[in-house]
């Protein structure tokens, strides 16, 4: 296990040089000045390219590769071309904000999808199982610029119960991790019920009620216990993606997060400042995933991680 | 039980959610602030740094600068007493005395002298110090009098005249959060991607404001704007409401809406280099083939007017007598066929030439792309739309490559503008004539617009040049949007501008009996 932890943490470095690698070529390569934007429309041609000079941006893009690799490596994220402050500062001002509405849409999410999955499996072709049908239907069909203004109308205005946009107490975060995890919990219905049934024709399953145990524990214990391993993998998946920026989500309940940040910096070619967020996204998606490849053995204690 | 650590993880995991949430109780609406809604986050409020509209409208009511611009773009005594052209190239500034920055300190004339130096100086990496590059020397000349020498005449150099004041010694690029003005509000809170919160200065030198602050909400999406005034929990809008919006807002809430001329200017910019497009009849011909009242009224609800060309009546230099293109598709055939682009097989299905139009990612821009492509598919010129996110868009534009672009151009005060648009050495990077049009006659204009002092003359002056661009369409004219205001009934006292400058409010305050509309 220890050995499997090294040889994955060993992996990050790679991995997250490939992609701050790609993006940094590719922002830099897409038409667009950081300059103009810096400097405005009136600035002379001499004074752009006298910043030009002063940022490194006229120098070969290999060359400010290099530069942009030995300042990361001496943790220097550096300032933002277009927003105030350092970009380690701006990141972490947004950052646990993205945090914040993702495990909480996550919470969301489990929270709906075990019972209503479960229940689904469990009486299979009833009313339960058709209803958690055409509720995973709607969570998937309904995308989240239409789900949140109707939450917001609903929630907001008709009943007004709660804030309508905005990051503040408890009460801000329930409209938009509610639109986030709706989705979530419409693909983990669907996945728990398929897993559960699957699993329910085991032979051990048999063997567990043979034991005289009662139902719900042959479910719960048995069944679903060794369902989870593709739920886990979902969930690992949706976590990294929601991380990695709920922009639609963001922008609609005005949620200082950093898929806001990262899209106001590409728009703006705030060179640093891209960099900064993919690197952070690129970290959150690798730590993600190794904690969903703990979590199987957590779930399946057979999952092994020796060679 | 093996179960057990999964369940226990999930419900971690929703502890950690719920407890993420309780170190930041919601803020309660400060009493007697106005609440205004802003679609983008203003990026600096530092006088200095400040060019997005949001940013410089929040820094007019933070600081004074030595004039400020009436309704009509005219320049008005703000700081200054009053002020006088020595020559072409000496004004000299009489300053207001007893006037204080927000810490108490006297503001005089080595503020100023300080600030503009500030800009100038390379290493601050103003954006401000392009329009001063002509500014050879900024003298004391005693506590309330300053001098401003400049290298070579420049009738525009009025406008500088607007920079807000910071006190000497401020840094640049200082830490925004503390920044010092004069102004009949001190900044108390800037939270970038949130808020911006104003506090009344009670000891403003032309009067207390009439509320205890403002709160500016950065809301970035439409619906949610909305929602938030339906709620109450929004007092004012300018102009961030899409036009779709407007009659839910009518029907919806008690809101009070002013909608009145703005100055902001929709144009379709044309690559003069494009061998088809440098033929001046086919520019005419595009013109007349666009339907913008149809546009006018269906997608932007009558929020615009058309427009004849960059200045609004509004402006003090609005020549209204120029050549005109209203819709006539039947005028723009005739005109494609005079210029030589028959259409090869009459209504069949095959153009007589083809171009491209880009235009930007958001929903409005695309609709109204759509609009264009279909109008003029009915004169025989078939319209690709192609849309790019805003750094690609405006990359290419400047860069030279396109056919047709739409864009708009917002905070016009001096005429000089046209210097920076149309005059043949202003093409990108050295301005933004973009479309690379070359017009002797119109260099030689713009540029006697630049030196003479003469209200008279430069108006004469400018008039000749719209005349000139109207007929030669180097860009084609749209509308002008009207600026709409959304507030709540109790508000008095706020005058809007066709710029959407925010000055008025310094006088807004609430009032007991609602104004009716």
């Amino acid at each position: 296990m220890k050995r499997y932890l090294l040889h994955r943490l060993l992996l990050f470095l790679p991995t997250l040089l490939g992609s701050l690698t790609l993006v940094f070529f590719l922002i830099h390569l897409i038409p667009g000045d950081p300059v103009e934007v810096m400097l405005g429309e009136t600035a002379s041609s001499a004074d752009k390219e006298a910043l030009r000079r002063e940022l490194g941006l006229n120098l070969p893009i290999w060359t400010q590769y290099l530069r942009f690799l030995t300042a990361l490596a001496q943790g220097d994220l550096g300032h933002s071309l277009y927003e105030q402050g350092g970009v380690t500062e701006l990141i972490l001002i947004r950052f646990p904000a993205t945090l914040e509405l993702t495990l909480a849409a996550m919470g969301v999410a489990l929270c709906i999808a075990f019972p209503l999955g479960i229940m689904a499996a469990v009486k299979k072709n009833s009313w339960m199982d058709q209803s958690s049908l055409i509720f995973s239907l709607l969570g998937l069909a309904m995308p989240n610029f239409w789900l949140g203004p109707l939450l917001m109308i609903a929630f907001s205005i008709e009943l007004g119960w709660l804030p309508v946009s905005g990051r503040g107490g408890l009460a801000h975060l329930i409209l938009p991790s509610l639109t986030l995890g709706m989705v979530m919990a419409a693909i983990l219905i669907r996945m728990i019920r398929s897993s559960l049934l699957e699993t329910i024709h085991e032979d051990y399953i048999q063997t567990a009620r043979a034991k005289g145990l009662s139902e719900w524990r042959v479910w719960l214990k048995h069944a679903l216990r060794n369902s989870l391993l593709s739920v886990i993998t979902i969930v690992g998946l949706q976590f990294g993606a929601l991380l990695a920026g709920s922009i639609i989500t963001e922008t609609i309940f005005t949620w200082p997060g950093i898929g806001r940040l990262t899209i106001q910096a590409i728009q703006t070619r705030d060179y640093p400042l891209v960099q900064g967020c993919i690197l952070v996204i690129s970290t959150s998606y690798l730590v993600v995933n190794l904690l969903t490849d703990l979590l199987y053995h957590l779930a399946d204690p057979r999952v092994s991680y020796g060679r | 039980m093996r179960l057990k650590p999964f369940f226990l993880l999930v419900a971690v995991w929703i502890g950690a959610a719920l407890a993420a949430c309780l170190p930041s109780p919601q803020p309660n609406r400060p009493s007697g602030y106005l609440i205004i809604a802003l679609e983008s986050n203003p990026t600096h409020l530092d006088p200095r740094y400040a060019t997005d509209a949001n940013s410089v409208r929040i820094a007019g009511l933070i600081f004074n600068s030595l004039t400020r611009t009436d309704e009509h773009s005219r320049f008005r005594p703000d700081l200054a007493e009053r002020w006088e052209a020595i020559d072409d190239l000496t004004y000299l500034f009489h300053l207001k005395k007893g006037i204080t920055f927000h810490n108490g300190k006297p503001l005089t004339a080595a503020d100023i002298k300080f600030t503009y130096e500030s800009v100038l100086d390379p290493n601050n990496r103003s954006p401000r110090r392009g329009p001063l590059q002509l500014l050879k020397a900024v003298d004391l000349i005693g506590p309330y009098q300053i001098l401003f020498r400049l290298s070579a005449p420049y009738a525009p150099f009025l406008e500088n005249s607007t920079l807000g004041i910071v006190p000497a010694g401020t840094p640049g690029a200082a830490q925004e959060n503390s920044l010092i003005g004069s102004g009949p509000f001190s900044l108390e809170e800037f939270s970038p991607g949130e808020k911006v919160v104003l506090k009344a200065n009670s000891s403003y030198w032309e009067g207390s404001p009439g509320v205890s602050g403002l709160v500016f909400k950065i809301i970035p999406d439409a619906i949610a704007r909305s929602l938030e005034f339906k709620k109450g929990t929004v007092d004012f809008i300018q102009n961030d409401i899409e036009p779709d919006m407007l009659p839910w807002l009518k029907k919806n809430t008690d809101a009070f809406i002013i909608t009145h001329q703005g100055t902001i200017f929709q144009y379709i910019g044309v690559n003069l280099d494009h061998p088809i497009l440098k033929v001046r009849e086919v520019r005419q011909a595009i013109a007349y083939a666009i339907d913008r009242e149809a546009i006018i009224r269906h997608l932007l609800k009558g929020l615009a007017a058309p427009a004849t060309g960059l200045l609004s009546p509004s402006h003090w230099a609005y020549e209204p007598s120029v050549p005109r293109f209203p819709y006539d598709p039947e005028e723009a055939k005739r005109l494609l066929d005079r210029a030589g682009f028959p259409d090869p097989d009459g209504d069949g299905p095959l153009p007589r030439f083809k171009l491209s139009y880009k235009t930007t990612t958001l929903d409005l821009r695309r609709r109204i792309a759509e609009a264009f492509k279909e109008q003029l598919a009915r004169v025989g010129i078939e319209l690709e739309v192609r849309t790019y996110e805003w750094g690609t868009f405006y990359g290419d534009i400047q860069k030279g490559n396109f056919h047709l672009y739409s864009l708009s151009w917002v905070g016009i005060t001096d005429p000089d503008i046209y210097f920076t648009l149309f005059h043949s050495r202003s093409t990108p990077p050295s301005g933004n004539n973009r479309g690379r049009y070359r017009n002797p006659e119109v260099d030689q204009l713009l540029e006697e617009g630049r030196k003479s002092l003469n209200l008279e003359e430069r108006k004469r002056i400018y008039g000749g040049v719209q005349k000139i661009l109207a007929l030669d369409l180097p860009t084609i004219p749209l509308w002008w949007q009207k600026n709409v205001v959304v507030m709540k009934r109790n508000i008095a006292g706020f005058v809007p501008y066709p710029d959407g400058d925010l000055t008025s409010l310094k006088n807004v305050s609430f009032a007991p009996s609602p104004p009716s509309s």
